[in-house]
């Protein structure tokens, strides 16, 4: 154990030392579980492949229940992980947490590329291919007001998260973990009118995913945002409840910053997007 | 059809037993205690080790040595899967007719081969060898306690066994299917519209396993990017970071936007396939935005997998040389500079698609002038060794061996970047040549230089070295007899993936490629011939060789060269002995007392029982 350098402040810190299987400092079953959990909706998602054609190998509902199992896995494995790894040792903890707002920052360029597939495609569709469009966009309809207030609150609920963690180094609790509860609240909402909008687009006006080329990119591009923006109201979500346990303050609120970060890049993708794909289709240069 | 298919099941089951097996052998593992973390715990819990014994051990750890190994051992794997395809391949291939494989499905077995091979080599070997050498060595190196998410670096890697099956999944589900669901039949660069259109399921199986070691590759970069940027010991700071963290450094962040971008093409490939999206079909994004985005992502992903090995070779070569790195600084910039050029580089790869000129022209610019800091790191290589005390040890063979093998390698390249030559070379052998001349001839031998050098370090033995020589001489012969033939063979015409070559001789001399051809598969026979001695001596070295006492195995201290990973072998080494006298395992009281955090954590856990 000696590898730590003896000169400098820090010996060796083991990397998991109250983890299940417990006793051990550097052995944790939650990455196994988690890795398997994510596996398995791959998995599912194949068997659904499979299930899926004029001889299907296995029945649909292989497929749906391995997903389904699996994500309910993936979380389990997601939550002990968390909790082993930044939850329980919170108040114990000296990190800085410079390293998670580096990695989060990280993850953020990472997610420059993921969006940028999907805006690429849509450039080329919309400078080469502008034909055969959906007759939501000729009438200009496709920009509706439901888009321009669900915009509306998407920002609102990046300015309520601001000051709540603005609150939060004020040391104002109470006005911190208010603010946090209304962006989630937003958050919800947002995800409701998207919702709402792929109801009236899919089922009342029958434009889908299989519209053509600007149905590609729309469901694509609203479709990829709308699962970053469940998955950063999940994030925000576990914040809150930690916030109700009396977790963060003034000093130490490392994943307020990080869930922060990823709250509003969120939100300004959302921006772009709907520049680009709701105005951008339906102006005519 | 039946009898062969059977065969091929019986096939696919005896390497699923061997791999079996070779997981029940690592209950033997046990044994093995990687250096200075097999000491007891702390405290009164004298009876616990930091680790759980058994299998139990490799599934649970979030030591960055352990998962080191496990990518170490997770490449060899996909190595030999990758390798035995590209056998078959070339057994095929030594008679223009299709006579072989005739048997298990002709010219469509021919195509999952070459398709397996690529996708493993490039995704399955190389990412995976390059992830092994950069968990176990860079937290040492740059005097971190681990990387800096160790269990995110777990997740990453237990996501990768699974990729892989899902990769190779059409090879295994052929014959219980009966030939449904094949091998995916799309090259490793999967153009549309043929993945787009091939009905096979086996290519969605191959694109969810792909999206899958892409999420594991970006979560590792993640990782480094976080463990180099802020889990620096005060010691290390950017003007003496090693040159392999460097390299590591500048690879994670060409991953972090190279694989995402392969991420969603290949969702969008999916959906194309599944839900009837245009995202690559005529009337919407056009099959050319398939490649657009594969390069974008495929060129950085070629720098990816070689830039850490040039970082491994900058690295061990001084050391066999008795002189520093000539030129350090230049070097690093050279690799920043690659890094940066390397997204501009792209349509290289499509010069033959009818895209503008004059953009094509400028892709040509910038493509020559990727190859000055590329031969600036060889001069360095070069410089380093010129005058020095050069010891032909494995390692230092490999590390000459790729030198050489990149002057090759890197020329062919700059003959292609220039288009007139691209327009007639294009889709032949000669293209094979050159990648393969760098992926096999630089990107393998850095990997086999590099394991040979820690393999004192990381398993406490010393390995044959008359073997380790036969395995250098038997791979760099083999080498060049394969891949000059690949060159040959493209300067008369050959085309590439093709499983028979029974052309007309108006349009090729028909002889002389089959000659050549049946040079190349002796070739690859000699390459084989030497990696069966490599895993011969790997795995009996590591049973019985030789027990490595001495913390200075390769005599870098004579030339001060005795660097931070061997610095850290040689504490563990001498705490060994210590433990020896020492009831609690080797943990010096001196380290505890100053260590407040650990001996709290250690209180903290007796309360807790
Ligand atoms: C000196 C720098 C290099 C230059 C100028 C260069 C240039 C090229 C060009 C122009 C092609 C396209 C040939 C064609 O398809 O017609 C090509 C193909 C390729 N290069 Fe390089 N290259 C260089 C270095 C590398 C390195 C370092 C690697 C690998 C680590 C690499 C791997 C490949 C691969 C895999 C292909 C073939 C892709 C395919 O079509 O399957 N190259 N190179
Ligand atoms: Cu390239």
């Amino acid at each position: 154990m000696s590898h730590a350098d003896e000169e400098e402040d820090g010996g060796h810190h083991l990397p998991a030392v109250e983890d299940w299987p417990r006793g051990f400092g550097e052995a944790s079953w939650w990455p196994f579980v988690t890795a398997i959990g994510a596996a398995g909706i791959y998995l599912g998602a194949a068997m659904y492949v499979l299930s899926t054609g004029d001889s299907a190998l296995v029945p649909l509902s292989y497929g749906l229940g391995t997903a389904v199992a699996s994500i309910g896995l993936f979380l389990v494995g997601l939550y002990g992980w968390t909790y082993h790894a930044f939850i329980k040792a919170y108040w114990t903890s000296e990190s800085t947490g410079v390293g998670l707002r580096m990695g989060m920052l990280a993850f953020l360029g990472s997610e420059i590329a993921t969006f940028g597939a999907g805006f690429i495609y849509y450039f080329f569709v919309r400078a080469d291919a502008w034909t055969d469009l959906p007759h939501l966009v000729e009438s200009g309809n496709i920009f509706s007001s439901l888009v321009i207030v669900n915009t509306v609150i998407l920002i609102i609920s990046s300015v309520t998260l601001h000051y709540a963690h603005v609150a939060l180094r004020d040391d104002d609790r109470r006005r911190f973990v208010g603010l946090l509860g209304l962006t989630l609240l937003l958050g919800v909402v947002f995800l409701g009118g998207q919702a709402l909008e792929y109801y009236e687009f899919i089922a009342v006006e029958g434009f889908t995913i299989a519209e053509g080329a600007y149905g590609s990119a729309f469901y694509g591009l609203t479709g990829l945002h709308g699962l970053h923006v469940s998955l950063g109201a999940v994030l925000l979500g576990i914040v809150f409840v930690r916030s109700l346990f009396g977790q963060y303050t003034p000093e130490k609120h490392t994943s307020v910053t990080t869930v922060s970060m990823y709250w509003h890049f969120v939100d300004v993708v959302w921006i772009f997007l709907v520049v680009v794909l709701y105005v951008g289709a339906i102006i005519s240069v | 059809m039946a009898g062969e298919q059977l065969a091929l099941t019986v096939l696919m089951g005896v390497f699923l037993v061997g791999v079996v097996a070779l997981l029940s052998r690592m209950e033997d593992l046990r044994t093995y205690t990687p250096l200075g973390s097999g000491s007891a715990g702390y405290g009164d819990e004298t009876s616990h080790g930091h680790k759980p014994a058994g299998l139990i051990r490799w599934l649970t750890t979030v030591d960055h040595k352990d998962i080191g190994i496990l990518y170490g051992v997770y490449a060899t794997i996909a190595f030999v899967w990758g390798g035995m395809s590209v056998m078959l391949m070339r057994l095929e291939l030594t008679t223009p007719a299709m006579d072989v494989l005739a048997g298990l499905g002709g010219n469509a077995f021919y195509n999952g081969l070459l398709t397996s091979h690529g996708i493993t080599m490039l995704f399955l070997f190389g990412t995976p060898i390059i992830a092994a050498f950069a968990n176990y060595f860079v937290p040492l190196l740059i005097g971190a306690d681990d990387m800096a998410f160790p269990r995110i670096n777990a997740i990453a890697f237990w996501l990768l066994p699974p990729a892989a099956l899902l990769i190779w999944g059409g090879f295994f589900l052929a014959p219980l299917t009966g030939g449904a669901v094949e091998a995916a039949q799309t090259s490793w660069t999967m153009y549309t519209p043929l993945s787009a259109e091939q009905a096979n399921a086996g290519v969605d199986l191959m694109l969810l396993g792909l999206h899958l070691s892409g999420v594991s590759a970006t979560m590792g970069a993640i990782n480094f990017v976080a463990t180099i940027f802020t889990e620096r010991s005060g010691k290390v700071n950017w003007a003496n970071l090693d040159i392999f963290s460097w390299t590591i450094l500048t690879q994670s962040a060409l991953i972090l936007f190279a694989f995402p971008l392969l991420g969603s093409a290949l969702i969008m490939l999916l959906l194309d396939r599944n839900f009837a999206t245009t995202f690559f079909a005529v009337e919407g994004g056009s099959p050319i935005l398939w490649q657009h985005l594969f390069w974008f992502f495929g060129h950085p992903e070629v720098y990816i997998l070689v830039l850490p090995p040039m970082g491994l070779v900058s690295w061990i070569l001084p050391k066999f040389s008795g002189r520093k790195l000539f030129g350090y600084k230049f070097v690093i910039y050279s690799t920043l500079a690659i890094g940066v050029l390397s997204f501009g580089v792209w349509a290289h790869h499509m010069f033959s698609t009818g895209i503008n000129p004059r953009i094509r022209a400028s892709f040509m610019a910038v493509s020559l002038a990727i190859a000055i800091p590329s031969a600036v790191k060889t001069f360095n290589w070069i410089t380093t060794m010129w005058n020095g005390k050069i010891r032909l040890t494995a390692p230092m063979l490999f590390c000459i061996g790729f030198v050489a093998n990149f002057v090759i390698g890197g020329i062919t390249g700059v003959f292609l970047a220039a288009i007139p030559i691209d327009l007639v070379l294009h889709d032949t052998y000669y293209v094979v040549g050159h990648f393969h001349w760098i992926v096999m001839g630089m990107i393998a031998f850095a990997g086999f230089g590099a394991i040979y050098y820690w393999f004192p370090l990381v398993t406490g033995k010393m390995y044959q070295k008359t073997l380790a020589k036969w395995h250098f001489w038997l791979s760099e012969i083999g080498v060049s007899i394969t891949f000059f033939a690949f060159l040959l063979l493209g300067y008369l015409g050959m085309p590439r993936r093709y499983a028979t070559y029974e052309f007309s001789g108006a349009i090729a001399p028909l002889t002389q490629i089959t000659t050549l051809h049946q040079v190349a598969t002796v070739g690859a026979f000699i390459i084989l011939f030497g990696q069966i001695i490599w895993v011969w001596n790997m795995a009996q070295s590591y049973i019985e060789g030789p027990v490595v006492q001495d913390g200075d195995p390769w005599d870098l201290k004579e030339t001060g060269q005795h660097s931070r990973e061997f610095q850290w072998f040689e504490e563990e080494l001498t705490a060994d002995e210590d433990s020896l006298a020492l009831t609690d395992g080797g943990e010096s009281d001196d380290e505890i007392r100053a260590d407040g955090g650990e001996v709290e954590a250690a209180v903290r856990r007796v309360d807790d029982e």
